[in-house]
């Protein structure tokens, strides 16, 4: 047994853990060329299509996939897929729109009660509990249907409904961080409660609010692709991902024009919470 | 020991009752000051119908001439005797448009929760005892289920098994059939976490000390599974069938819409569509009711589950 270990043997020991935590596993890079195809969609849909979204060839009304049309075309003889590719803008900003309302209000909600404690805690608590108690795509319907039924209002009901679950975590982690000895000890060295905010607290629990941010993006896709699915969204001509499946569900000839956008709000939310996951397991 | 939990026991509701009052609060002030004055535009709306002794007696009954202060406790003061108003759409009572709904959203949302937790078990168990390239397969589900719209699990069964199977017709939306594919429709999102806490709790209690005492002893796996680790393992569960409850409630909006069935979700769409405010207020409340309850419940029987959870921490937390 022991004649086995010789150094070779010893020097390759940790070899194995050490790759798995250098190497990207191969899903995670389709995950993020999923991402990234559909940030550039996003940005420059131009690139990757030459149709137009709104002016169709009223010649191929309902045509089934093919080379020319990637998803079809609908009703009015649009391209499914350039309608896809000049949805996303709309549908992929809500989102971040969204999480970054849910970022930034959790975390101040989270970050106050978790640091300063006492009475502000348990009142900050109160509202996070409140807002906890009203399911969470139940707030969304309300508050969309009180501004009013526009893209950017489902984003902000969206934000609005996940600064709770942001709010309990930053709580958490500023709990966990603010009793390790190198925050007293920044005490000790004379720092007021700020500085050891900033440069002690927040540097050690933002790691896993943003894990959440990266999880809460992809839900945020769901949430805001079913309130357009409902109608609760920009109205058409705009193709948002979730209209898109709910105006093409009434063509029952043509499932294409449910399936393509379906599968790309599949595939999108699916590689983010890979990725989610990649990085909450390697942190 | 029983004064502990009886102190805790008491905090816990005062929380409850107090988180309850402020959802309600919260709702109102949504529903009724960001809009202006959506209430009176749909009163005011020619084709409600109302004759304008009605909509007197409306503005009336809901003080709609006053302050928002004063609908508030007004409206408040009503809901804490159990009056739920009038629909501005329909003029009857809310409490009998949410008591006919009732019936068909608990039959859709019961099944799917006796799916999801059948989902949910199979998938942990599987994770966790099938081999080893079986059990990553099963570990990647919850994921999958997660990105996955509930409308388009919808749109899909009613495709293969409506339009191509024809095992059911969206004509007859409450026939047992098509009320099964609308509770797995249902039932998919909401057993990932539940199959994911699962996983994670079979994987901890079965590294525990006692687990390798019994296997030690000669305890087959299946025997260990079913005698010594459901029962601790489901206990995180417990925690989460609050967090069910609302997945249940808000997804039966979009499952209810897809498959043309009449319930609780069609009514907030209906209410949503047709800004009727005392019926969205209603049903939103109602539902923080009962996730403010079933949370209590929950927290209430942890302790008596499982000795190791501490009353006094927890009643400071």
């Amino acid at each position: 047994m022991s004649a086995d270990l010789n150094f070779a043997r010893l020097r390759s020991a940790g070899a194995a853990s050490l790759r798995t935590r250098a190497g990207v596993p191969p899903t995670v890079l389709v995950s993020f060329l999923v991402v990234l195809v559909v940030v550039l969609w996003s940005l420059f849909p131009s690139l990757f299509t030459g149709y137009s979204p709104v002016n169709g060839d009223t010649g191929s009304k309902l045509d089934a996939p093919s080379l020319q049309h990637w998803f079809g075309t609908d009703y009015l003889g649009r391209d499914q897929y350039a309608r896809v590719v000049y949805g996303t803008a709309s549908s992929v900003t809500s989102a971040l729109v969204a999480v970054a309302i849910g970022l930034l209000v959790g975390s101040a909600i989270g970050l106050a009660s978790g640091f300063r404690g006492g009475w502000l805690d348990s009142t900050l608590g109160r509202l996070v509990d409140m807002l906890l108690a009203i399911p969470g795509f139940l707030l969304a319907v309300v508050i969309v249907s009180s501004l009013g039924f526009q893209t950017i209002n489902a984003a902000i009901a969206t934000g609005v409904s996940a600064v709770a679950v942001f709010a309990r975590l930053m709580r958490a982690e500023v709990i966990r961080v603010r009793r390790s000895a190198f925050v007293e000890a920044s005490y000790l060295e004379g720092g007021n409660r700020l500085q050891a905010l900033l440069t002690h607290v927040l540097p050690n629990a933002y790691r896993s609010v943003l894990v959440l941010a990266v999880l809460q993006f992809g839900t945020s896709i769901l949430v805001i692709a079913s309130l357009a699915f409902l109608g609760y969204g920009d109205p058409p001509p705009s193709s948002d991902w979730g209209l898109l499946v709910a105006s093409g569900k009434t063509y029952v000839t043509a499932p294409w024009l449910v399936y393509a956008p379906a599968l790309v709000i599949v595939a999108t939310v699916l590689s983010i919470n890979r990725i989610s996951r990649w990085l909450r397991n390697s942190k | 020991m029983t004064s502990g939990y009886g102190r805790f026991a008491l905090a816990r509701a005062g929380q409850a009752a107090v988180v309850v009052l402020l959802a309600y609060v919260l709702t109102f002030l949504v529903i009724s000051v960001l809009p202006g004055d959506a209430i009176t535009n749909s009163l005011r709306d020619p084709q409600s119908g109302l004759s304008e002794a009605d909509i007197q007696r409306i503005v009336q009954y809901y003080g709609l001439d006053q302050p928002v202060l004063v609908q508030l406790a007004l409206s408040l003061g009503r809901f804490l005797t159990g009056e739920l108003g009038f629909s501005l759409q329909s003029n009857l009572p809310v409490a009998q448009i949410v008591g006919d709904a009732l019936p068909s959203t608990l039959t859709l949302a019961s099944t799917a929760l006796a799916i999801a937790v059948v989902f949910a078990i199979g998938i942990a168990y599987g994770a966790h005892y099938a081999p080893p390239r079986w059990a990553g397969v099963l570990r990647s589900i919850p994921s999958f289920f997660l990105s996955v719209p509930n409308f388009v699990i919808g749109l899909v069964l009613i495709e293969l098994f409506a339009f191509r199977l024809h095992a059911f017709t969206t004509t007859d939306p409450n026939s047992a059939t098509a009320t099964l594919f609308a509770a797995v429709t249902l039932a998919i999102p909401v057993s990932a976490p539940l199959a994911e806490v699962l996983i994670a709790s079979l994987d901890h209690e079965s590294r525990q000390e006692y687990a390798l005492v019994a296997r030690s002893r000669g305890l087959a796996e299946t025997q260990l599974f079913a005698r010594h680790l459901v029962k601790p393992s489901a206990l995180p569960s417990v925690a989460m069938v609050a967090l069910i409850m609302g997945e249940l409630l808000g997804g039966s909006v979009i499952t209810e819409t897809i498959f043309g069935r009449d319930g609780i979700g069609t009514v907030v769409q209906k209410a949503v569509t047709g800004e009727d405010q005392p019926v969205l207020q209603a049903v939103v409340s109602l539902s923080a009711v009962v996730f403010v309850a079933v949370n209590l419940a929950a927290d209430l029987l942890t302790p008596l589950l499982d000795p190791r959870v501490n009353v006094r921490e927890e009643a400071n937390a």
